[in-house]
């Protein structure tokens, strides 16, 4: 060895202390999935820990839930119409910015990734008084509109990500086969690309889902968003059917997570 | 020849839709919320500025905007203290541990907010999991308030946004030489030493990404905050919230967002600048 | 000339979100959305007036949309020429409130088959009474040894960190508040004595609600031992074997009607009525008299037996009786600064 017995002392603090945090951070990464997991199975009616006993009433519960129901299917459509606006808005500006040496892309690059940073409560509150001010009753559609400008940033990064990997000499060489560019970016882009693109509209989907802050403002009784549906429901009954959809949340966002992993290599992609 | 327009560019043309977009759906409305806000009663038919008068004179808001930037610091601190651990322990990992790693720091960020939440209102209560072990393990006597406090606060805030740090961490320390360090220790540093003074210095532009990022979110979180907070804490999304939604109070509501979103600027910028110097630190 | 520039603002940023997006300036066919109470009410609701209202009219689509009478009224007033919700539920003070502000639209009497079966005090031509509710304590007795007999019993050494109340946004709070400021020597319009006396609460507070629906779950994760509460709140828990109890205190109990509104402007009219119908039926209301519901009934055809005899009272008489009413229009007058005051000073 190379170190001296000198530091060994030093050395091995630093690393119980490292470690240490590090294994408490797993725990705390992991403790709250697994927490609610096990509450979801309780028998009991509160969210006692350990559950007095376990039992599937909970989930069978979810079963009647038509209000539950309602807000899911609510921001499933929300967030499919989301991406699907994202995507289209967000790929074909990613191609007018990327490898872009303009001084105005750069401009526009942190436009479009603006709405990250801000705290999206002041926009969601701006959109429901622009909304309101035009006369625009608050629907489907007003919420599809609030959630892409939050969601544009997530397909702008991965997309942007891919097309700067993207090998110059593979466009150079289509174009100079006789390739116009509308088939270059079909076939040679696109295919390149698409996993950038399939990151990005995941993250969006997934975002859109899960948005709190737009929906507070542009969300009424007809269009009733899930999370915050969660959130009343939370505050108003603390209600275990709550766990038990939050279990069939995680596995399904656990199930997503591995396909997309397989398909895109996600979480290269979200650093 | 023709002119030249390389391939491999697209044209900025390609991106008025969604700047025509965004004007309309998104600078709009925020320059309409500054309009608004510029109104001195809420039938919108005076100007002034007295919502910001109210919201600096009178005692109330200000205190709770300091409170809530004060909540991100702290949040953002033991983030920190927590995630650089953990992506430190990460990239010393065999590749197949990485694997399951990441898999453990991403979940999280794809699982709803609510759902994470809601865990920590389990692990907290009374007669919540963390309760009970201290009970069984005889350290308290009756169950503590952990709940509805800052301190319960501050942890969950600091898990719930734990991913956010963790991430850039990891991308930062997978870029060091590994011979820095171990060149460190040859010329007689101890461990400790060389971590603050070579790897740490060397991993300042993730350490200010990952802060900036959590700071961010951890002050925006209005569901933590009030599902955890509880009823005796106001933080300003809630406040905005309130003010908007149960009080219908739109200049001011839009006054105090507007002052919200300078201060968040505010601090991104002073984390810009700190990200910037920490470049030219870490390249030095 | 202010005024008409903003106008053509406004008409050039439609045209473009039109453009955009054909079709977003039409308020869509909506389902008709009923503002109930969170918490039991909901249940309560969900359960049984719901499934009737559906039974009588075509299966029609219903969405209960649960909050704060105060936050209905702040929904409705936003956009009164489209509004979001169709039916309002009314404590006496927001009902007055309501009323005053040209919200709801007096109901149709003359074609009513069951308005005129209702108690005198519960037949309200702009939107008749469909329940009683009595707030009192609500404890759990499997830590609380002893069953409370005062308000004052809150504030004992013992309860530290176990006292649940919740804001004044509430009827609750708002009534307890005001009962509190009369046993210290205060009045509906003076309610210094009881902000003083919430101040000497603090060290006992586990939790400040946001709503008495939260309150009872509050109970249910033994979050809180002890709390002000509506009777009905904690029925359905205690059904379902949580400890709970409700306890008249010794000063009285307080107690108020309920009543439900059609909003001015509902594109539902009718089906709006024909929930109200459905809501002061025998049928509905008898049932709801039941186990685990206990809701006092307004309809004169409803006897009150059993269960809710035995808790309350025999019959609206003896209600009248036993109970306190306090005067809403007195404390409406000064509501939203003790509101505001309340959340300022209960903040730690």
């Amino acid at each position: 060895m190379i170190i001296g017995h000198r530091h060994s002392l030093s050395d091995l603090s630093l690393r119980i202390t490292l470690w240490g945090l590090a294994a408490l951070s797993i725990i705390l990464l992991l403790a709250p999935t697994l927490v609610v997991l096990i509450v979801s199975f309780t028998s009991g009616f509160s969210l006692k820990f350990p559950p007095p006993g376990y039992s599937l009433r909970w989930y069978e519960a979810l079963i009647d839930a038509w209000q539950l129901h309602f807000a899911a299917w609510n921001s499933i459509k929300v967030a499919a119409l989301t991406t699907l606006l994202s995507v289209v808005l967000g790929v074909s500006a990613s191609l007018g910015i990327a490898r872009s040496e303009k001084a105005m892309a750069r401009v526009l690059d942190s436009f479009f990734m603006s709405p990250l940073i801000l705290p999206a409560l002041a926009f969601g509150l701006a959109s429901l008084i622009f909304f309101s001010e035009l006369g625009i009753p608050v629907s489907v559609t007003t919420l599809v509109i609030g959630h892409t400008v939050v969601c544009i940033p997530y397909v702008m990064r991965t997309t942007i990500a891919a097309l700067a990997q993207l090998p110059a000499t593979l466009l150079e060489s289509s174009a100079s086969l006789g390739a116009d560019r509308w088939y270059s970016f079909r076939r040679v882009t696109l295919p390149l690309i698409a996993p950038g693109v399939g990151a990005g509209a995941f993250i969006a989907f997934m975002s859109s889902f899960d948005n709190v802050p737009v929906s507070l403002f542009l969300r009424d009784a007809r269009t009733d968003m899930l999370p915050i549906r969660m959130w009343q429901d939370l505050e108003g009954k603390l209600d275990v059917t709550i766990a038990a959809l939050s279990g069939v949340m995680i596995f399904a966002t656990l199930i997503l997570m591995v396909v997309m992993e397989k398909l895109t290599g996600i979480t290269k992609r979200m650093r | 020849m023709r002119t030249f327009t390389p391939v491999t560019v697209y044209g900025l043309r390609f991106t008025t839709p969604l700047a025509a977009f965004f004007v309309l759906f998104f600078l709009a409305p925020l320059l309409l919320l500054l309009f608004i806000s510029l109104h001195n009663d809420t039938a919108l038919t005076e100007f002034g500025f007295s919502q910001y008068t109210k919201f600096f004179t009178e005692g109330f808001a200000l205190p709770i905007l300091a409170d809530t930037l004060w909540l991100g610091v702290q949040v953002t601190l033991l983030s920190l203290v927590l995630g650089y651990a953990l992506a430190w322990a990460f990239v010393r990992s065999r590749p197949s541990v990485q694997t399951v790693l990441i898999m453990i720091i991403v979940m999280p960020l794809l699982t709803s907010v609510v759902v994470r939440t809601f865990a920590w209102i389990v692990i907290l209560g009374r007669q919540g999991i963390l309760n009970t072990v201290l009970m069984n393990w005889e350290w308290i006597e009756t169950p503590a308030r952990l709940l509805y406090t800052r301190s319960g606060l501050v942890v969950a805030l600091a898990n719930v946004q734990l991913p956010l740090m963790v991430l850039p961490l990891i991308t930062a320390l997978q870029r060091i030489e590994p011979n820095l360090e171990d060149a460190s220790s040859i010329l007689g540093a101890s461990a400790w030493r060389t971590f603050f003074k070579v790897t740490l210095p060397l991993t300042l532009p993730g350490v200010v990404a990952g802060c900036l990022l959590t700071f961010a979110a951890s002050i925006t979180a209005f569901i933590s905050q009030s599902l955890i907070g509880g009823g005796q804490m106001l933080f300003m999304p809630m406040y905005i919230y309130q003010q908007a939604s149960t009080l219908q109070n739109w200049p001011y509501a839009a006054a105090i967002s507007l002052v919200f979103l300078v201060a968040v600027m505010g601090c991104v910028s002073v984390f810009n600048i700190l990200g910037r110097l920490s470049k030219g630190y870490a390249t030095t | 000339m202010d005024l008409s520039r903003r106008r053509v603002l406004q008409s050039a940023l439609t045209l473009a979100a039109v453009q955009l997006f054909p079709g977003i300036t039409h308020a869509q066919a909506r389902r008709l959305v009923f503002a109930t109470f969170t918490g039991s009410w909901e249940e309560a609701h969900k359960a049984v007036l719901v499934p009737a209202f559906r039974k009588a009219n075509n299966n029609a689509d219903i969405t209960l949309d649960p909050m704060l009478s105060v936050d209905q009224i702040a929904k409705v007033t936003a956009a009164r020429n489209n509004p979001p919700i169709d039916v309002m539920l009314h404590d006496p003070g927001p009902a007055l409130t309501a009323i005053s502000q040209d919200l709801v639209e007096p109901f149709p009497v003359a074609q009513s088959k069951y308005y005129k079966d209702l108690i005198p005090e519960a037949q309200e031509s702009m939107g008749p009474a469909i329940f009683f509710q009595v707030v009192g304590l609500t404890y759990n007795p499997e830590t609380v040894k002893k069953a409370p007999t005062s308000w004052l019993d809150l504030w004992k050494p013992e309860f530290k960190g176990r006292v649940g109340i919740t804001n004044m946004n509430s009827t609750l709070g708002t009534g307890f508040m005001v009962e509190l400021a009369k046993m210290k020597g205060g009045s509906e319009s003076n309610i210094e004595p009881a902000f003083k006396a919430i101040q000497e609460l603090k060290p006992n507070l586990a939790a400040v609600a946001a709503n008495p629906g939260q309150l009872a779950s509050l109970f249910q994760q033994g979050q809180i031992d002890i709390s002000p509460g509506n009777f009905n709140a904690i029925q359905i828990l205690k059904a379902q074997g949580v400890p709970v109890e409700w306890v008249a205190p010794k000063e009285g109990a307080i107690a108020f009607k309920t009543t439900i509104h059609v909003v001015k402007n509902s594109p539902n009219r009718d089906l709006a009525v024909a929930l109200i119908e459905a809501a002061m039926s025998p049928e509905v209301q008898s049932k709801l008299m039941q186990a685990p519901y206990l809701v006092v009934p307004t309809n004169t055809k409803v006897k009150m037996e059993g269960e809710i005899a035995k808790a309350l009272a025999k019959d609206h008489a003896e209600m009248k009786k036993k109970f306190l009413f306090q005067d809403w229009k007195k404390i409406n007058e000064q509501r939203a600064g003790w509101i505001e005051r309340f959340n300022k000073d209960i903040k730690v």
